[in-house]
């Protein structure tokens, strides 16, 4: 009941012109994000964030605007796996191995049609699912002490390398030099200077904001020129739509299957949306069986893995908004903004900022209407945007992000840190070390070494209380099993993934 | 397959680790007298995990992975630089003169006509520029532009 309260007064935030306005805003532009190659889910979120700061949003607004963003990426990421055969995200390479084949039958439309259906029913499920379990969660996290935390935080960099992560040490290795970055400037609490070297502009500390766009934005274009793909890739053109509501009704167990694996595979730590698809994918396989043509355009092999990635995406917003921690990089850029807005995110939100977060939940549910609506109709739309060959639309982007950071604080200084941080972030991907962590280092930092000071005050120096009750063991246990599990069945499960992406081709 | 950059990359961290934790032991004594968990702690605790991590990438490095040959190479640095030189011109020339020269050497360089792609960053810079100075009230540079 109490829940049913929340969730009406959360419409009610919703549903304000302003709010809508700007749900729609970023359902379009999310879509875009999503589409096109080269501009993932995390990237777009995190070249919106400078920009909705400026804009002087509101904090719901400015939630509101990016997890519509958010949702509508990946709703965006089918669009070129169909049509391109290139994932438009990661978490849409699974629609491209049964997308690209039916485009080429002549039925894009039909497969951009079903794709977009099933990231519709995927979505409510997986909103649905967070409505029930995120008040749950949040009621139990309040039980958690400083000790539990800082087992938390550990736990979240732990599993953020996903079991299908290739090397456990460079997750973590990471991790350590995002937190290192977060410990430069004025410490909060004794006001001891930590590695300022005299510099004024890094008191402050590294604003992560700046960081994030640097790291993602600058390295892709970066990568965009090392692999010439400017040209881009010639596209399948979409046909009349003709889709009958047998066809529709006929994937709808699909959807519902698809969903509920994705929400739980996106809740869960270490899972998260591509495993999510690919779980969603392979199973949808089995249980059709041989009476389905799996590989060859089968209608349903479009639909699994797209609902499957939408419940992710939204089951991934659970662990975000109840403890704090998120577990993949886009739900850590919305955390970025929360924490830049002011706001301490975790179990207290949802009584301190009820109609902020219960807002954002019902914008969920009222954009995922808006996406389907935009994407069953206006889908000619981003096609044309997608013919867009990327050695326009990357140095557009890029200015962008600059315009952006530089509206901050009218400061070329930031700009000059923002291209560092590409270049550092072309240079780590390289060695193939996760970006994701260094992020997440960046912006729990603080907070971890705050729980850590915290947890010692209270126990007056002895670090045991850091493993002190039955609660942080287990969050400890189920870290330790996030950095071992990788390495024991991640090798099976990467190769099983890089089958599928070889099918592709 | 060579296994170079791990092994390198992981002595630079090793030794920005024990930098970091000779910076942690430097911190002056806060006011107020040392508690159990000061600022240099949990630096202490980071740089002990950053040599570890160093140490096992030196010791089981992964495979390397393509570097770009010397002419892509040369072109990432001109986009570096044409990144940093648009920062050093963005006030002094002004957003649309900067932008243009900036996008467009991005777009051309990764291979449109040098036209279209000058085209391309004039019309970028001048839609975003309206869009900020009139639609969103930020006002951006003018520049060279600037008329008194």
């Amino acid at each position: 009941m109490e829940t049913l309260h929340y969730l009406s007064l959360g419409f009610g935030v919703a549903l304000q012109p302003e709010n809508l306005m700007f749900a729609l805003m970023g359902c379009f532009i999310g879509t875009l994000i999503g589409a096109l190659p080269g501009l993932g889910p995390a990237n777009g979120v995190a070249i919106l964030i400078p920009l909705a700061f400026t804009l002087g949003l509101k904090p719901e607004t400015a939630l509101i605007m990016l997890t519509a963003v958010y949702a509508g990426a990946m709703y965006g990421g089918r669009i070129s796996s169909i049509l391109l055969n290139i994932p438009g995200d990661e978490p849409a390479m699974m629609t491209c191995l049964d997308g690209y084949p039916m485009a080429r039958q002549g039925k894009a439309a039909e497969a951009l049609a079903i794709s977009a259906i099933a990231s519709f029913m995927g979505s409510l499920i997986a909103t649905i699912g967070l409505i029930l379990l995120a008040p749950l969660l949040a009621r139990f996290a309040l039980t958690f002490g400083p000790a539990e935390y800082f087992a938390l935080f550990v736990l979240a960099f732990a599993t953020l390398g996903g079991i299908t992560g290739k090397n456990p040490m460079k997750t973590l290795m990471a991790a350590a030099i995002g937190l290192i970055i977060a410990t430069v400037g004025i410490d909060l609490s004794t006001g001891t200077q930590r590695y300022t070297f005299g510099v004024l502009e890094l008191y402050e500390g590294v604003d992560f904001i700046i960081a994030i766009v640097g790291l993602f934005a600058v390295s892709e274009l970066l990568f965009f020129i090392e692999e010439k793909a400017g040209a881009g890739r010639e596209m399948i053109k979409v046909n009349p739509l003709k889709l009958k509501w047998r066809e529709i009704l006929s994937i709808m167990p699909t959807t519902v299957r698809g969903g509920i694996l994705g929400f739980i595979a996106g809740v869960l730590p270490g899972a998260g949306a591509s495993l999510g698809s690919f779980i969603t994918y392979t199973l949808e396989k089995k249980i059709v069986g041989k009476k389905g043509y799996f590989g060859e355009g089968d209608p349903r092999g479009v639909a699994a893995p797209e609902s499957g990635n939408n419940g992710a995406s939204s089951g991934a917003l659970v662990p975000m908004l109840t403890l704090g921690v998120p577990g993949s990089g886009t739900t850590a850029v919305l955390l970025a903004m929360l924490v830049s807005l002011n706001i301490t995110p975790g179990p207290l939100m949802f009584t301190q900022n009820a109609d902020l977060v219960w807002g954002v939940i019902a914008a969920l549910l009222v954009g995922n209407f808006m996406l389907l609506l935009l994407n069953i109709p206006l889908v000619g739309v981003f096609v044309k945007i997608l013919s867009v060959p990327p050695m326009y639309l990357l140095p557009i982007v890029t200015m962008v992000a600059f315009v952006g950071i530089y509206s901050i604080s009218h400061s070329t200084f930031d700009l000059y840190f923002m291209i560092a941080f590409g270049v550092a972030g072309y240079i780590l991907r390289k060695l193939e070390i996760p970006l994701v962590p260094v992020i997440l280092g960046l912006l729990l930092g603080p907070e971890m070494e705050k729980n850590l000071r915290h947890a010692m005050q209270i126990s007056d120096g002895d670090w045991s209380i850091l493993w002190g009750s039955g609660l942080s063991i287990g969050l400890w246990l189920v870290a330790i099993i996030g950095l071992v599990l990788p390495v024991v069945v991640g090798p099976i499960l990467r190769r099983r993934m890089q089958a599928a992406k070889e099918k592709v081709g | 397959m060579s296994k170079f950059n791990d092994r390198v990359f992981g002595l630079i961290m090793l030794v920005i680790a024990v930098a970091y934790y000779y910076g942690a032991t430097r911190f002056p004594v806060p006011f107020g007298g040392s508690e159990a968990v000061g600022p240099e702690t949990f630096p202490k605790l980071l740089a002990v995990i950053l040599a570890i991590c160093s140490l096992y990438m030196i010791v089981k490095p992964d495979p390397d992975n393509h570097w770009p040959v010397a002419r892509t190479f040369g072109e990432l640095g001109i986009a570096v630089v044409t990144l940093v030189v648009y920062a050093l011109l963005l006030e002094p020339l002004g957003f649309i003169v900067s932008t243009t020269l900036a996008v467009g050497t991005l777009c051309w360089r990764m291979g449109a006509r040098p036209i279209k792609a000058y085209l391309t960053g004039l019309i970028s810079g001048v839609v975003v520029f309206v869009l900020f100075t009139y639609g969103l009230e930020l006002p951006l540079p003018l520049g060279l532009l600037e008329m008194n």
